[in-house]
Formats: C-alpha cells, sequence, structure tokens
C-alpha cells in the first residue's frame, strides 16, 4: 500500500483534538453557568441544607393586680426529656434499655409513662430535632438528682429547670385569670408564619380569661439558636444565639383585695340563701353567684367574681382525668365559666331604670307624671285571666312618680310604661320604641370586654319573638303583654352581670358608656418599663339631661334608705357614703328567683358599681343586697379591704391592721 | 519501501528518523537511540507539572472533605493515604519512563495479560463487593482496582498491536484489537462497572480513529456501541442504584425539588454552583466541610474544588487539564514513530474522556457514573493508572528525537 490510500492521520488527529476542545469548552461553559450565571439558587439551597434554626422558650409575662400583687407568677420545675440526637447514636439495644429504665424511674417518681409512649413522642416529627424531647414535667428535685448522678447510665437523657405557672392567691379570679396549657394543633396551624413570637410544638399558650386574651404581651419572644448540621442532621456547631426575652407582665385594673372579699361575699350570699327556707318550705339551690365591680369612671373592671371556682393550679400540674371530668359534669355547673360575663339572667326590677329612661325619653311619662298604683295592672285591651298583671308581692303603692316608682319598685307603673309603648307606639318610636332606648345602654350586645365568651344578654322584640317563635314552634306574635313584662325585666330580656353593672355605671356617670377592661397595662418583666397603656375607650354616649337623670337618680338613691334595699343597708352610713341602687328579682319558670342588686356610688360622683347576681336564690333585697352592701363596707373603708391569702380569701381583719395593708379605696 | 516507512509516511519531518529506526529493527534501538543523558532533557517539564499541580490540589481537596467536623480530632487518613498513592504514582512513572517505550512494546502482552487475569480474578469470590460492584482486592488497609490499571495496560497493548498494521486498517486488525478491548471490558461489565467500561470505549474510539480505521468501520462500530449501550441499561447487568443513577440524569429536577434519586446530583450541583466565582475559601465549603456530597473524596472531588475555589479556582484546574491534553496531542504529533502516537493518543482519550464525563457527571451534563477524576479523586488504583499513563507519555516526548 502506498501513504496515500490510507486516512490522513493529521485529519484524523484534528478530529480528536476538535472533540477534546468540544468537551472542554461544554465543561467550561456548563461551570460558568452553574458558579457565575445560576449561582445564588443553588447557594440557598445549600444555606438551606447546614443550617437549622431551634427555639428556645421564654419565659411568660406575670399577672399582677392594680396595686403590684403578683396574681400569676412563674416558678421553676424540672423537666425530664430525651436528646434524640444523642440516643439515635446508641445502638438499638441500648436505646430500648435506656427507654424503659426512664419509664420506670418516672413512672416510680409519679409520672406515669410507658415506654411505648416514649417511643411515639421520640418519632414525633414535630419535635425540634435539635432540642429535647419532654417527658415528664414538674418532677421532684430528687428525680433531678437521680438522674444528674447516674448520667452516664442515661445517655440522652436531659433534666433541664422550666419556668411554670402558679398562683400565689390559689383559687382567686381563677376564671378571670384563665389558665395556659399546651397548644394544640388548631392554635398552632392559626399561629403559623406569626414570626415575632412563634410557637413550637409543645409552646405554652393562653387557653381562658386574661392568659388569652393578652397572649401576645404574656408571651415571651422564643430565643432563636441557628445550628450548622451535617449532611445527617448532626449538629456540628452554633452559629448564632439569641437569648430569650421574658414576656411582659400585665397589670389588671383588678385589686386582689376587693376581689377576695367579692368572692367571698358572694359565696356567702349563695350560702345565706341555701339555708333560708321560702315561704313555700323549699330551700333555695342558689348554685351559681356572680359579682361585678366597676369604675364607672373609665370602665375598669375592680372585682369579677364568679361562683363556683376552681384553681386554675390544676391546670399548671396538669389536670388529672378526674379533675377534668369534675370541671365537664354540669351537675357542677361549670367551674371554668366566668358566669360574671359569661351567664344570663333576666334582669328582673333592675331593668326599670332603663326602661324609665325610655318612658322619659319618649315623652311616655313626664318626671312628675303620677301613676295610680293600685297593686296590679290590667293590660289594656287584652281579656283573659292572664291579663291582669299583680305588682311582686301584692302591695299597692299608691300615686307614684317615676322617683317613688323605682325606691319601692312599682311594677303597675312600669306596665303602664311597657304597655303604652306597645300601644302607642305610632307616637313613641314604633314597635321597638322602648328597645331602643335600652340598646343605649349597652343591653343586648356584648360589652367588648377583651376576655373570651363573654355572652351578648338580649333584648327581645317582635322579630326576635317571630324567629324564636319559628324555631321553637311556640307563639311568635309580640302581644302588649310581652312589652309590659319586659318593663319590668321579667321577659324574655337577659343580661349578663357585667352587662348590667356597665349599663348602671353609664347612668352613674352621666351618660358615657366605657368598653370594661381589666388590663391597665403592659410592662417589662424586669425593668417594669411599661410597654402598652390600656386606655379607656367609650362605647357609646347616652342621653342624659338632668330633668330625665335627676328623677331617676333619685328614685335609685331611695332604694337602700326606703326602699326596697333599705332593709339590707340598714345601719351602713349612706350619708358618708350616699348609694343608689336597685333591687331585682326575676322569676324563672320552674326554679327559684334570681336575686339581683346592683348600685353606684358614693354620690354624687360615683367611683364604683357594683352588680350582683345570685341564681335561684330568691329576693334581690334579700339575697343579693347584702353582697353589694358588704362590698360597698369594703369599698368604702367602713370595714377595710382584707389582705388576700393564699387560700383566696380575705385574711382576717386584724391581720390587715397588723400588715397596714388594708385601706380603703380599692387603690 | 519498507512496511514502517509507509506507516507513518505522512507525518512530516519524521520520515527519516523513523524510517531510520524502523529499518535497523528493535535491537540495534539502544545504540542509536542512547536512553541518557540526552533523553532526560527532553522531558515534557509543563505536562509533568501540570500533573503535579492537579494532584497536590486534589490532596488539598480530599483533606477538605474527609477531615471531618472535630475540630480537635481532624481525619488526616485520607490525605496521608493519598500522598502515598501520589509518591507511588510518582515512582511508577519515572519506572515507566525509564525503560523505551519502543522496548515497551515487546513486553506489552505482560502487563496485558496480569491485568486480564486480576480483572477475572475480582469477578471471582477473591474479589471484594462494594456497593454492588465488585471490582477491588483487599489486600490489607488497601484496596486494588484492577480496572483502573487494565486501562494503561490496554492501551499499551492497542497500541503495540497496531503500531505495525497497515493503514487503512484491515478488519482482521480492526477485529483483533477490539478484542484486545473487549476482554478486559467484558469483564469489566461482569462486576459491573460501567463507567470504566465507558472508558475503555473511548480509548477504542480514539486509538481507532488514529490507527487508521476506515471510516465505515468507526461508523459501523460506534452503532453497534450504541446498541450495546441500550442493551446493557435495558438488561438487569447494572444494579438498580446504578440505573437510578443514569435515569436521575435523564429526569433532571427542573423545580427544585429533591427526590432521594436526586439527591447525588442535586447536592453535587449545589456545592459547585454555591462556590460562586471565588468560592467559599479552603476549608470553608459548606457542603464539603458539612458532608452533604455522597463520594466526594471519590468520584464528586470536583466538588469540593467548585465550593471551595469557586470558578476561578476550578476553571484552573479545568485549564490545566485541558494544558496537560494539549501536551499529550502534541507529543502525539511529534512522536518519533506510529507507537508513541498511539500510546499518546491512548492516553489522551482516556485523561480527556475521564475529565468530561467525571466533571460533566458533577454539574449534572453526564450521567452518574462511577469513574474517578484523574489526578484528583481519591484512590490508589486510579491515581497509579493516571502516573503510569502520564510516564508512558513523557517517555515518548522525551524520546521523540530517535
Amino acid at each position: 500500500m502506498s501513504p496515500g490510500e490510507g486516512p490522513a492521520p493529521r485529519l484524523r488527529m484534528s478530529l480528536v483534538a476538535l472533540v477534546s476542545v468540544a468537551l472542554f469548552a461544554s465543561l467550561f461553559a456548563r461551570l460558568y453557568d452553574l458558579q457565575v450565571v445560576g449561582s445564588h439558587t443553588y447557594s440557598v439551597q445549600a444555606e438551606a441544607n447546614r443550617v437549622r434554626t431551634v427555639q428556645l422558650p421564654a419565659p411568660r409575662g406575670r399577672i399582677l393586680d392594680r396595686t403590684g400583687k403578683v396574681m400569676v407568677d412563674n416558678r421553676v420545675a424540672i423537666v425530664v426529656g430525651i436528646d434524640r440526637s444523642t440516643l439515635d447514636e446508641l445502638p438499638k439495644s441500648r436505646q430500648d434499655a435506656v427507654i424503659d429504665r426512664v419509664a420506670v424511674e418516672l413512672t416510680a417518681a409519679g409520672k406515669p409513662i410507658s415506654p411505648d409512649q416514649i417511643r411515639l413522642r421520640l418519632v414525633d416529627v414535630r419535635y425540634s430535632r435539635y432540642a429535647p424531647v419532654p417527658l415528664a414535667s414538674d418532677v421532684p428535685e430528687a428525680v433531678k438528682i437521680f438522674f444528674d448522678e447516674r448520667a452516664a447510665q442515661f445517655p440522652g437523657v436531659v433534666v433541664e429547670r422550666t419556668a411554670l405557672r402558679t398562683y400565689p392567691f390559689g383559687p382567686l379570679a381563677g376564671q378571670l385569670l384563665g389558665y395556659v396549657g399546651k397548644i394544640n394543633e388548631t392554635e398552632l396551624a392559626a399561629e403559623k408564619g406569626q414570626k415575632a413570637k412563634p410557637y413550637a410544638l409543645n409552646d405554652e399558650i393562653g387557653k381562658t380569661g386574661v392568659e388569652e386574651a393578652y397572649e401576645k404581651y404574656l408571651r415571651g419572644t422564643p430565643g432563636l439558636r441557628r445550628i450548622e448540621v451535617d449532611a445527617r442532621g448532626n449538629p456540628v456547631r452554633i452559629i448564632s444565639e439569641r437569648p430569650p426575652r421574658a414576656g411582659d407582665d400585665i397589670v389588671l385594673s383588678l385589686n386582689a383585695n376587693l376581689q377576695a372579699l367579692a368572692e367571698q361575699k358572694v359565696a356567702q350570699g349563695l350560702l345565706d340563701a341555701r339555708n333560708r327556707v321560702n315561704k313555700d318550705g323549699s330551700r333555695n339551690a342558689a348554685p351559681i353567684g356572680a359579682a361585678v365591680v366597676l369604675d364607672p369612671n373609665n370602665g375598669q373592671v375592680l372585682a369579677m367574681a364568679s361562683y363556683p371556682g376552681y384553681d386554675p393550679q390544676l391546670f399548671a400540674d396538669g389536670v388529672t382525668p378526674a379533675e377534668q371530668a369534675y370541671l365537664n359534669n354540669p351537675a357542677n355547673h361549670f367551674p371554668q365559666n366566668n358566669w360574671a360575663m359569661q351567664g344570663q339572667w333576666a334582669a328582673g326590677s333592675t331593668f326599670k331604670l332603663f326602661v324609665g329612661y325610655a318612658a322619659l325619653m319618649a315623652g311616655v311619662m313626664g318626671p312628675d307624671t303620677v301613676f295610680a298604683d293600685r297593686g296590679g295592672y290590667q293590660i289594656p285591651g287584652c281579656t283573659g285571666a292572664k291579663c291582669f298583671r299583680s305588682n311582686a308581692g301584692g302591695n299597692a303603692y299608691g300615686n307614684v312618680t317615676i322617683s317613688r316608682a323605682l325606691t319601692v319598685s312599682s311594677d303597675a307603673y312600669f306596665y303602664n310604661v311597657g304597655a303604652q309603648f306597645w300601644l302607642q307606639q305610632d307616637r313613641f318610636g314604633g314597635p321597638e320604641g322602648m328597645q331602643k332606648y335600652l340598646r343605649t345602654f349597652g343591653l343586648g350586645a356584648k360589652t367588648k370586654i377583651a376576655l373570651p365568651g363573654e355572652q351578648a344578654g338580649r333584648v327581645p322584640t317582635p322579630n326576635w319573638k317571630l324567629d324564636y317563635g319559628a324555631r321553637t314552634h311556640s307563639d311568635d306574635k309580640w302581644r302588649t303583654g310581652d312589652n309590659v313584662n319586659m318593663a319590668v325585666g321579667q321577659g324574655d330580656d337577659l343580661v349578663t352581670p357585667l352587662q348590667l353593672a356597665n349599663g348602671y355605671a353609664t347612668f352613674a356617670n352621666g351618660g358615657t358608656r366605657w368598653v370594661p377592661y381589666v388590663a391597665i397595662r403592659a410592662q417589662a418583666y424586669a425593668t417594669k418599663k411599661v410597654t402598652k397603656t390600656f386606655v379607656p375607650k367609650v362605647a357609646g354616649k347616652v342621653n342624659l339631661p338632668p330633668q330625665v337623670r335627676q328623677p331617676l337618680l333619685d328614685g335609685l338613691a331611695g332604694v337602700p334608705r326606703s326602699g326596697t334595699a333599705a332593709g339590707a343597708f340598714a345601719g351602713f352610713p349612706l350619708d358618708q357614703f350616699p348609694v343608689a341602687g336597685k333591687t331585682g328579682t326575676a322569676q324563672v319558670q320552674g326554679k327559684a328567683d334570681t336575686a339581683v342588686f346592683t348600685a353606684f356610688g358614693p354620690l354624687p360622683a360615683p367611683r364604683y358599681e357594683v352588680a350582683v347576681f345570685l341564681q335561684e336564690s330568691g329576693f334581690g333585697a334579700t339575697a343579693a343586697a347584702p353582697v353589694a352592701r358588704a362590698l360597698f363596707e369594703g369599698l368604702s373603708g367602713i370595714s377595710p379591704l382584707a389582705p388576700v391569702g393564699p387560700d383566696g380569701k380575705p385574711r382576717a381583719p386584724g391581720v390587715a391592721a397588723l400588715t397596714g395593708t388594708g385601706g380603703g379605696g380599692y387603690d | 519501501m519498507a512496511r514502517g516507512a509507509l506507516d507513518f509516511g505522512n507525518l512530516p519531518s519524521r520520515d527519516r528518523m523513523f524510517r531510520t529506526a524502523r529499518e535497523r529493527g528493535k535491537r540495534e534501538e539502544s545504540l542509536f537511540h542512547p536512553r541518557a543523558p540526552a533523553a532526560w532533557k527532553h522531558v515534557d517539564v509543563v505536562l509533568l507539572a501540570c500533573a503535579c499541580a492537579v494532584s497536590a490540589l486534589g490532596a488539598l481537596m480530599i483533606l477538605s472533605s474527609t477531615r471531618g467536623t472535630d475540630p480537635g480530632s481532624y481525619d488526616l487518613s485520607f490525605l496521608r493515604k493519598q500522598v502515598l498513592f501520589i509518591a507511588l504514582g510518582l515512582v511508577s512513572m519515572v519506572a515507566v519512563t525509564l525503560i523505551d517505550y519502543r522496548r515497551l512494546r515487546d513486553w506489552a502482552w505482560l502487563p496485558y495479560g496480569i491485568v486480564l487475569l486480576l480483572l477475572a480474578l475480582v469477578v471471582s469470590p477473591l474479589g471484594t463487593e462494594r456497593r454492588g460492584t465488585q471490582a477491588w482486592f483487599q489486600i490489607g488497609a488497601f484496596q486494588l482496582q484492577p480496572a483502573e490499571l487494565a486501562k494503561v495496560a490496554v492501551i499499551l497493548a492497542v497500541a503495540a498491536a497496531l503500531a505495525t498494521a497497515e493503514t487503512p486498517l484491515r478488519a482482521r486488525r480492526l477485529g483483533a484489537a477490539l478484542a484486545l478491548f473487549g476482554a478486559p471490558a467484558a469483564l469489566i461489565m461482569l462486576q459491573p462497572d460501567l463507567g470504566t467500561a465507558l472508558v475503555f470505549v473511548a480509548i477504542a474510539m480514539g486509538l481507532m480513529m488514529v490507527a487508521g480505521a476506515r471510516a465505515r468501520h468507526i461508523v459501523i462500530l460506534t452503532a453497534a456501541g450504541v446498541l450495546v449501550v441500550v442493551a446493557v441499561l435495558s438488561s438487569d447487568m447494572l444494579a438498580q442504584y446504578q440505573r437510578d443513577r443514569l435515569s436521575s440524569f435523564v429526569a433532571q429536577s427542573s423545580n427544585g425539588t429533591i427526590t432521594a434519586a436526586d439527591w447525588n446530583l442535586a447536592q453535587s450541583k449545589a456545592a459547585i454552583a454555591s462556590g460562586g466565582t471565588s468560592g467559599e475559601g479552603l476549608f470553608e465549603g459548606t457542603q464539603t466541610r458539612l458532608g452533604f456530597v455522597p463520594e466526594q473524596h471519590t468520584d464528586f472531588i470536583f466538588t469540593a474544588l467548585g465550593e471551595e475555589m469557586g470558578f476561578v479556582g476550578s476553571a484552573t484546574v479545568l485549564g490545566l487539564f485541558a494544558l496537560m491534553a494539549i501536551r499529550i496531542w502534541r507529543t502525539a504529533q511529534i512522536a518519533s514513530d506510529r507507537l508513541g502516537t498511539l500510546i499518546c493518543i491512548g492516553v489522551l482519550s482516556m485523561l480527556v474522556f475521564q475529565v468530561f464525563q467525571n466533571v460533566g457527571m458533577t454539574m449534572g451534563i453526564m450521567p452518574i457514573t462511577g469513574i474517578p477524576l484523574p489526578f484528583m479523586s481519591y484512590g490508589g488504583s486510579a491515581t497509579l493508572a493516571s502516573w503510569i499513563g502520564i510516564g508512558l507519555v513523557l517517555n515518548v516526548h522525551m524520546r521523540r528525537f530517535g
């Protein structure tokens, strides 16, 4: 063969070179693309790969009363947990041995847990891998010492101190304060994406009351620890750490001493009611009671008592099934409910202030219009047995004006007002002419107090009855009798103690309806620096011209002096501390009456408004008024407020004198 | 004309010298081409320097990716071993250059036979299996991977076989040469090790091209090769994970999510890309330091370089590889005979393909197959093979004048 026959090696060598150049060129191009052009996208992924963030729990803010008494505090508790990354490095058999032994030790220490329960928690992906999985909290110090001394035998077991809620005054204001618990799925989902104070599984969150309502102040800002991890997720080092910051303290408008007095007096009132034998020989069940003390000048809640009570410490310690069953049993009247704003009853004669206001404003009655009370009222245009309404007690009060009608609680006067509003609705503002005025005092609507679970009460109207009748297949036609009933607070009207108190406070201060509130300010845990001041908010204004207000006020002022509450206030120095109020006795079908009393004082510039409700307890004058009187004695300084003891009850007055913390007024 | 002259008749300006050498025959070589001291003066310093630089960088990257995260006790064992491997490689390289490659040709059958035997033994129970591939002999603390050494042995054997062949290659000659490739490649596929087998294909293509195979033969063989690859992929010869690796290349996720199969590739790309232009700095790469890239010190060593040295560093290394390729190609051009040319082309094919395949796979432009990056990846056999390859080229280069 000759050289010319073969393919030219030169060409082929060039081909090899060409292929090589092409391959290298594509590598360079791709390298440039990845590192110079598209670097950022991938860097983000690499960063996400290596960094894990762990939350460090922060102590919750405390809850103080207005004088600085700590009502909800934190205490250090010991928590036993397991650090998964340490445990994972052990062989399987060793892991099982550790889990079994921990279960045995914790169960023996009074915190029962099974190995399977521990395993379930360990595989729960919602627990951070970089923080111990909690197994038992608030274990005795001896358990900590036990595990600390045997650290080598319990690899991965972590014993840490953490803050738990504690209540220096026991059950005092339990429903108002509320309690905290582990965040649940729903709450966790709701808080997802919240950046300022993010929640982790097992974090505590306010479940009810002030703890829930002021969660965002009370909750501490969790610390953040950024940990660098390797490809297997093992922590390598801490990149950065932001220490946890304690939540703010909430200072309440509540006065702990007054609260203790209110709770004690409500309980006492119910006890007295139970011991009283009614005319028909029956005894009162008196299961539920509530009292509210407001500052009528700004809407601050000074006391809010609800009976029966419970100790929120139950929840801090971990509520047992038996305790939970007790709290949820209707026979126990739901001790967790704050009946002062969640309970609603017919207002009884306490409604008459609002009806009287409506009558004067609409012109149904004049301030001096005299009405002849003959002990009852025949509803005009009505025929039948039910068309004649007697006064409660059957007394005839003779010729009464609006003032006298309030003082003696003349039903006939107000029956007539109710009837005229309906019968002459063309003159007096239409079918809801009366209700219109009632609503201006906030009746039938929530007061918008910043606490969960408040009820709205009810101001019945023809439309409401139409709807209600259709739903319950009962009479749906609004009749004159409905207006008549409502005029004395005996119909379908419902009020909460808070609502009633706020309505009277509105009258007391001359017409400003405040939004009641319980927290005055939030302040820093350590420095006490105020971080947020809660200012009074006006919910509405009531037009109270002097010619309207004065006769009504005169009527109420007569109640403790010479009216229905004269007995209850006998001996009370009304000259030094003038009080105006109204009794109420609301009839309930098939049950004993609801005893109601509400009052404000001292006149002429009231600083306190008190409302007391005692369910199934008899007459307002007999059962409820004495409770209110006892509160006014404390508020006026007649019998100085005794400091509250660790059982939530006032200590003996002698102790107050010794410590010097007692005294008139709430602050 | 003598046969030798025909063989390399169209290589310019070397004809005379070459013809002389051929005519004088093997026995006289030593007289006419004295080994020392003149030959040493013609060593390709650039090629040697490039290989040394890449090796040194490789050792550094191996340290970075294996030293661990505990500052109190860094793991230096991989670095120590790799340094030992490089030393062994340098010694082997020197040893290879000592003997004139034309003399080596007479003995080419010996290493070829040895690696063939080893390849046969490694798939027997004597070999050790790791991750589904039976490719190693466990010798004390070390593993010997005969497939790596087979690459250089085959280059030498095939170059020797084709050096004296007529051009264009006759079918029989071509068949014989392919058989020399086929035997070890088949044994390697038994392990199975697709990546290394593909290196053989690349070497075969390079050598056939330059040795003067007919164009139609090349076309036919390429088509047959594609068929074989398809057949292998659709057969059970590959383990599932190997097929997953290949398919994860085909279906690279573009939506940013990482499935288990894409993990390797995703982490690899993330590492290289996060290096950016100038890199995160030596020992600073988080992907590298924290072990996010699987097999990083071996097949994925380029990712450590990419992350810690950035575009500047990795482009420099690619440049060094390119410079090495240029030097080897140049040596092929100026070799004093056809044997030298073919040896160089074999080594060039091996180097270029491995660099392209390995670096390409770390960046997602080639499927993931387990072949090391020459001079950089951790591993004794591979390092040894790469340095022996360089030794062969240096051998040809320094004896280019005779």
